[in-house]
């Protein structure tokens, strides 16, 4: 019996060519492609704050619909989807012609999503692949339907047709409810809708306009799947004049154009008998109202045109996937926008999060003495000799300084220098706290990455890290030595002239106060000359910039001014005494980057960056491209 | 009569019933309790709710005996609007099923002599009609629109959403505004919509506080569905002692035939009757406010739970940070006390020549202490040699001086600004900050408030210190035993002196007439006396300094008691025993709610209400 506007497989009078799977097959490797992207970038998608794909109706006709259907063998499925205890089981079970899914009359009992398959069908396919998310179990009874878990737990119940004149390539699925108060029954049954090609809606006259119901026929008529509407508990005839107008109001709100309309009269003795009939009315969709003999809804869903309704959902499906505001590309449009708060996030980081460390002026005598270790086996034997005596007259005033107590020994000097040191790190690392703290004020999306960082972590810790490092810290390193002697060996070889200069030099103390900046993100900032450089996997991302100033020169012999007066040799100081002093403070950026922070600049860095990806710019050329061909 | 009234009174179990001023007690108590901390923000957010119920149960109070406003909440189709006309006995409120959403605009059935002018339905639409019914002469019923025909609010994502004709439909948005108006909610639910997700959002918003009473429609078409209902509605936290199960059409068709109603309807009339009217009215509203009065107690919980551990864990970084500063202190302070050997030395010896007076000894060391007392004192500098020195404490400079005076008791801003941040984070997880707490980097003024505190309670508490211990010293040394023996020693080699010099004059130079020995034996004499005497002196200060720098450790154990960080660290001190307070309040007040609501337990009636959350 043919229903205006139905497609049905009319094998000899279709003036249209034969409409094969390969039409949407050309698809699979953009499909393919896209759902590899898709899942690559979710997880980063996830934490900049776009919102999860898994929610959007694309997402779902991507991973629910095109993924699984467009490479396989094309079955067509037929959902029968509703609200709570509007009869989807009953109508199930009428059209399988036996129960499979067990009809009770408590709401909102149909827990999984129960298949019925033509035989044999359920040996050649993968219905875990062709019903993504859901676990398939083989059905044992009615009961079955009634027992699904938790969200999370999605059972497929399926079942070969007990009837055996179920079509070759039909699935018949019947879903939980759209409505109740179990959310995960929404989901199972929004992920059987968006794998299906024609869909059974069924409705009563409480449940046809219903937010709920609405939303869930309007989502895939958006999908052009082809949708069959039953009203049921119909107090029939009484009610045939009432539904044309609930079906206007049905179609106006969801978009959808049913390819058929039946009602099914309320009578509890059929109901209970599973005999309920079908009084078609094909006035509702164009046709002419002809006997109100009841129909084999069966039997019509038997006869129609498979290939052509397959087409149609599936360039549905990609019709939602390819929208460019709803669709995928709308989706990474919400991704790069995300990126861009993170840029600029990282923008407020490189603005406040920089603390100026005043460092105690170094003890003079441990950068000297590495300069004098270098200069030792060059010097004439007078110039050896004079200084030995000015040694030595410097240790007898030493000596009778520490007598009278105003006078420290070395070792005291560098115990009192690395109190005051640790206490100058201490409050840099206080201040890069407090500052942190500001940043996250600043920007809530700094808050929400460092937040849990600043809250909840141990800073106590933080602290004894940093002591426990600069207690472990030389006061001079090999690395420093090495970088003294590299600079040194540098100057002696571009001005070998300034070596008397240099030697001349040496008798002044030159005091340089240091002060070292310290800065998350400081784009370009001049790396200290320092053995910094040789850090041992230090992040980049953790600068020390070392602006130093010369604080006071002191000569202590007349000749010692003119040296240093001399080109080269002024800079040449402050580059070692500022080294050295870099060093120092690295143990603070170490624990800054090892303790406090982790991973978390990385993260941000990777977020900021997150629009630049390859996968971002090849998604949207290929939506572009298959945008092109689609519309052709 | 055996028993005394006052022993009768203490044994029995408390009275049933509602407790009226123990309720007003409750309400103050509460109003009291959730203003007395606005600066903590999860204070402010239990504040806030509270304005919401108090502007309630305030109402309640005002309102006591007035009519009952009993709201039909339901989904559409479900057959409210029949209902409603069942009860008003005719045709007030239009029901069918031509479209759905029927009813659109709020439809209120009064009785002829009720005045509800003081019912604000502004606003909503709302339609007054007059019945004579029984069923509702003294409650006042309001026919509500439906919650789940108005869409999700869409958000807008720049591109208008197609239109469509549900855009203008605000059922859920008027029900919304009619429903903080009523004190009883009516549900009316059939076998297809008593799961429905949109209106248990709704029950769950609006039920605390506000008893219910359940209705199953459609009863000749559907099958019974009310034990799964009872199920259902457990699961949401609510207790459903009954349902109801009526056929509005047949209801509304007797009603307006004039023929009895069926036994479903009549038990609803029935039971609005006892639940709902007059004595019960007040019970309802009394024990809806007790109810409201919990749900409040319950969120407040619900906010402040998760928050108990960081307060405690704050507590306990005061604790350990106060520990650390104060250990600082005592290894700082203890090595300046031991260092300041010359200044004990002299303390002593001024404690000692004060009282020891006469004798020779006696005067010969008030002789070495006058000797030493030419020597001018040099201006002792810092706290503790200031202290040692009887100097008093010094004044706090302004500035970095401020910090630089305390360096030497072992506190400096880098040590004080590392306790301080990690108090700010415990703070943070605490959801305390400013205004409570300041920042970690004390500001000048603070710093000089806190440093000027601190040096004045180490000074007086080194003073009282020093005494003590000196004290302690000088009773050791200054007993009469010491003392005795010492002037016995020294006026022995004073008498054998002085009776050898006589004896070489008197027997010797006058007696056996041998010339005088002149001066030269009396020299001697002299220089050994001295020496005896600084002997002497050197072994009384020894067996006084003996042990000291066991005491200045022992007198630095008793630091902690001092409280002498305090200052830099008492702001997260207040902040966190304000928050204590607070969360222990509202325990005391969650402990008087539910003695409240024991008392009237026995006596709740057959209507529904919100116990707790849903499972």
């Amino acid at each position: 019996m043919a229903t205006p506007g139905f497609p049905h497989s009319t094998a000899g009078d279709s003036r249209d060519p034969p409409l094969p799977a390969s039409r949407y097959a050309a698809w699979a490797g953009s499909v393919g492609e896209l759902c590899q992207l898709v899942e690559s970038l979710t997880p980063l998608a996830a934490t900049i704050g776009a919102p999860p794909p898994p929610d959007a109706e694309w997402y779902g006709q991507l991973f629910g619909k095109l993924r699984p259907q467009v490479i396989r063998e094309p079955v067509l499925v037929v959902a029968v989807c509703g609200g709570t205890n509007t009869g989807k089981s009953l109508i199930t079970n009428v059209l399988v012609g036996g129960e499979i899914s067990r009809s009770v009359p408590e709401a909102a009992r149909t827990r999984c999503a129960v298949a019925s398959l033509p035989r044999g069908l359920a040996a050649g396919t993968d219905l875990a692949a062709l019903f993504p998310g859901f676990t398939p179990r083989p059905w044992s009874s009615g009961d079955d339907a009634l027992g699904g878990g938790e969200a999370g737990d999605d059972l497929l119940i399926y079942r070969d047709d007990p009837g055996g004149r179920q079509p070759a390539r039909l699935i018949l699925v019947d879903t939980p409810d759209v409505d109740g108060t179990l959310r995960e029954n929404w989901q199972r049954a929004e992920a059987v809708r968006n794998a299906c090609d024609v869909i059974i809606a069924v409705l009563t006259q409480q449940k046809y306009n219903d937010a709920a119901v609405r939303d869930f026929f309007a989502a895939a008529a958006a999908a052009s799947k082809s949708l069959i509407v039953v009203f049921n508990m119909v107090n029939w005839p009484a009610q045939r004049e009432r539904i044309a107008g609930w079906l206007a109001t049905f179609n106006a709100e969801t978009g959808a154009a049913p390819l058929a309309v039946y009602a099914v009269a309320h009578d509890f003795a059929r109901a209970e008998a599973g005999t309920i009939e079908f009084f078609p009315l094909p006035e509702l969709t164009g046709g002419v109202a002809g006997a109100a003999g009841p129909v084999d809804l069966a039997a019509v869903l038997a006869g129609v045109d498979f290939d052509r309704i397959k087409l149609r959902a599936m360039e549905g499906a990609f019709r939602v996937v390819l929208d460019p505001v709803t669709g995928m590309g709308g989706w990474l449009a919400r991704m790069e926008a995300s990126s861009r708060d993170w840029q600029e996030a990282r923008k407020v980081l490189a603005e406040e999060a920089r603390v100026r460390v005043e460092l105690p002026s170094a003890p003079r005598e441990l950068v000297w003495s590495e300069i004098w270790d270098w200069l030792e086996p060059r010097r004439s034997l007078v110039d050896i000799n004079l200084s030995r005596v000015y040694r030595a007259a410097g240790r007898g005033m030493a000596w009778v300084g520490r007598r009278v107590g105003i006078g420290r020994t070395a070792a005291e000097k560098q115990d009192d220098f690395a109190t005051v040191e640790l206490a100058a790190l201490k409050q840099a690392l206080a201040e890069f706290i407090d500052r942190l703290d500001g940043a996250c004020r600043r920007d809530p999306r700094l808050g929400s990455l460092l937040g849990e960082i600043l809250v909840n972590g141990d800073r106590a810790s933080w602290y004894a890290d940093l002591e426990r490092r600069h207690g472990e810290l030389p006061m001079v390193s090999e690395d420093y030595r090495a970088f003294v002697r590299g600079e040194l060996d540098r100057f002696s070889r571009e001005n070998p002239k300034f070596l008397q200069v240099l030697l001349t030099g040496l008798s002044l103390g030159s005091v340089a106060r240091p002060c070292i900046t310290v800065g998350l993100m400081v784009a370009g900032a001049a790396a200290v000359p320092a053995a910094a450089a040789a850090s041992h996997g230090l992040t980049t991302l953790v600068h020390t910039a070392g602006d130093y100033v010369v604080w006071a020169v002191a000569p202590l012999a007349g000749e010692g001014v003119l040296g240093l007066t001399m080109a080269g040799l002024k800079p040449l100081i402050e580059r070692l005494f500022a080294g050295w002093s870099a060093e120092r403070s690295r143990v603070l950026t170490e624990t800054l980057h090892d303790v406090v922070l982790g991973s978390t600049l990385e993260e941000i860095d990777r977020r900021a960056g997150a629009a630049a990806r390859p996968e971002v710019a090849r998604a949207r050329r290929l939506l572009h491209d298959c945008g092109r061909e689609f519309s052709r | 009569m055996t028993d005394s009234p006052t022993s009768a009174a203490a044994g029995a179990p408390p009275p049933s019933g509602f407790d009226d001023a123990g309720f007003d007690d409750l309400v103050t108590g509460l109003d009291r309790w959730s203003g007395s901390l606005p600066d903590w923000p999860p204070a402010r957010r239990v504040r806030a709710e509270w304005e919401e119920v108090a502007a309630r149960l305030d109402r309640a109070r005002r309102e006591l005996s007035r009519v009952l406003v009993v709201g039909v909440i339901g989904g559409t189709g479900t057959g409210k609007s029949t209902l409603v006309n069942a009860l008003a006995g005719r045709d007030v409120s239009p029901a069918g099923d031509v479209a759905r959403p029927t009813t659109v605009a709020p439809v209120v059935v009064v009785a002829r002599d009720v005045d509800c002018s003081w019912l604000s339905l502004d606003g909503v639409g709302a339609r007054v009609v007059i019945s004579d019914s029984p069923a509702v002469a003294n409650i006042v019923l309001v026919d509500c629109p439906d919650p789940d025909t108005q869409g999700p609010e869409r958000e807008s994502n720049g591109s208008a959403p197609p239109h469509r004709p549900s855009d203008t439909n605000h059922n859920r948005d008027l029900l919304e505004r009619i429903l903080p108006a009523c004190d009883v909610l009516l549900l009316v639910a059939t076998a297809q919509k008593y799961r429905s997700w949109s209106v248990a959002r709704e029950v769950a918003a609006f039920a605390p506080g506000r008893p219910l009473l359940f209705v199953q429609t459609h009863a000749s078409r559907d099958p019974d569905i009310r034990d799964d209902w009872r199920r259902e509605l457990e699961r949401q936290g609510i207790v459903a002692p009954a349902i109801h199960r009526v056929d509005g059409v047949e209801a509304t068709r007797r009603a307006v035939a004039g023929i009895g109603p069926e036994e479903g309807f009549a038990a609803l009339v029935q039971a609005i009757d006892e639940e709902l009217v007059g004595r019960a009215a007040r019970r309802v509203r009394r024990t809806g406010a007790l109810d409201l009065a919990g749900w409040f107690l319950r969120q407040a919980k619900v906010h402040l739970d998760p928050l108990r551990q960081p307060v405690a864990a704050l507590g306990a970084g005061i604790a350990s940070q106060r520990g650390r500063l104060e250990g600082l202190m005592g290894n700082a302070v203890a090595g300046k006390l031991k260092a300041s050997r010359p200044a004990w030395q002299r303390i002593m010896q001024d404690e000692l020549v004060e009282r020891w007076q006469g004798g020779p000894f006696a005067m010969f060391l008030h002789g070495i202490a006058s000797l030493g007392a030419l020597w001018p004192r040099l201006r002792a500098g810092g706290l503790v040699g200031r202290v040692l020195a009887g100097q008093g404490v010094p004044h706090v400079p302004s500035g970095d001086g401020a910090w630089q005076s305390i360096e030497e008791v072992g506190l400096s801003e880098a040590e004080v600004e590392q306790s301080r941040s990690i108090l700010v984070g415990l703070a943070a997880r605490a959801a305390i900050g400013e205004p409570m707490t300041g920042r970690a980097r004390l500001d000048d003024s603070a710093v000089q408030v806190s440093v000027g505190t601190l040096m004045e309670r180490t000074g007086n508490w080194l003073v009282g210190g020093i005494d003590r211990l000196v004290a302690q010293r000088r009773d050791r040394s200054d007993s009469p035993l010491v003392r005795t023996a010492c002037e016995l020693v020294f006026s022995g080699v004073i008498a054998a002196v002085l009776g050898r010099a006589a004896w070489n004059f008197f027997y010797g130079h006058l007696w056996m007439g041998r010339p005088v020995g002149g001066l030269g034996f009396l020299e001697e004499a002299l220089v050994w006396i001295v020496m005896l005497g600084l002997v002497l002196r050197f072994l009384l200060f020894a067996r006084m300094r003996a042990g000291l720098d066991r005491d200045i450790a022992g007198l630095v154990t008793r630091l902690p008691g001092a409280r002498l960080v305090d200052p830099f660290l008492q702001d997260f001190a207040t902040a966190a025993g304000k928050v204590s307070t607070f969360l222990d309040a509202g325990d005391d007040l969650s402990g008087r709610h539910e003695a409240l609501s024991a008392r009237i337990e026995e006596g709740r009636s057959s209507l529904g209400r919100l116990k707790g959350p849903v499972a």
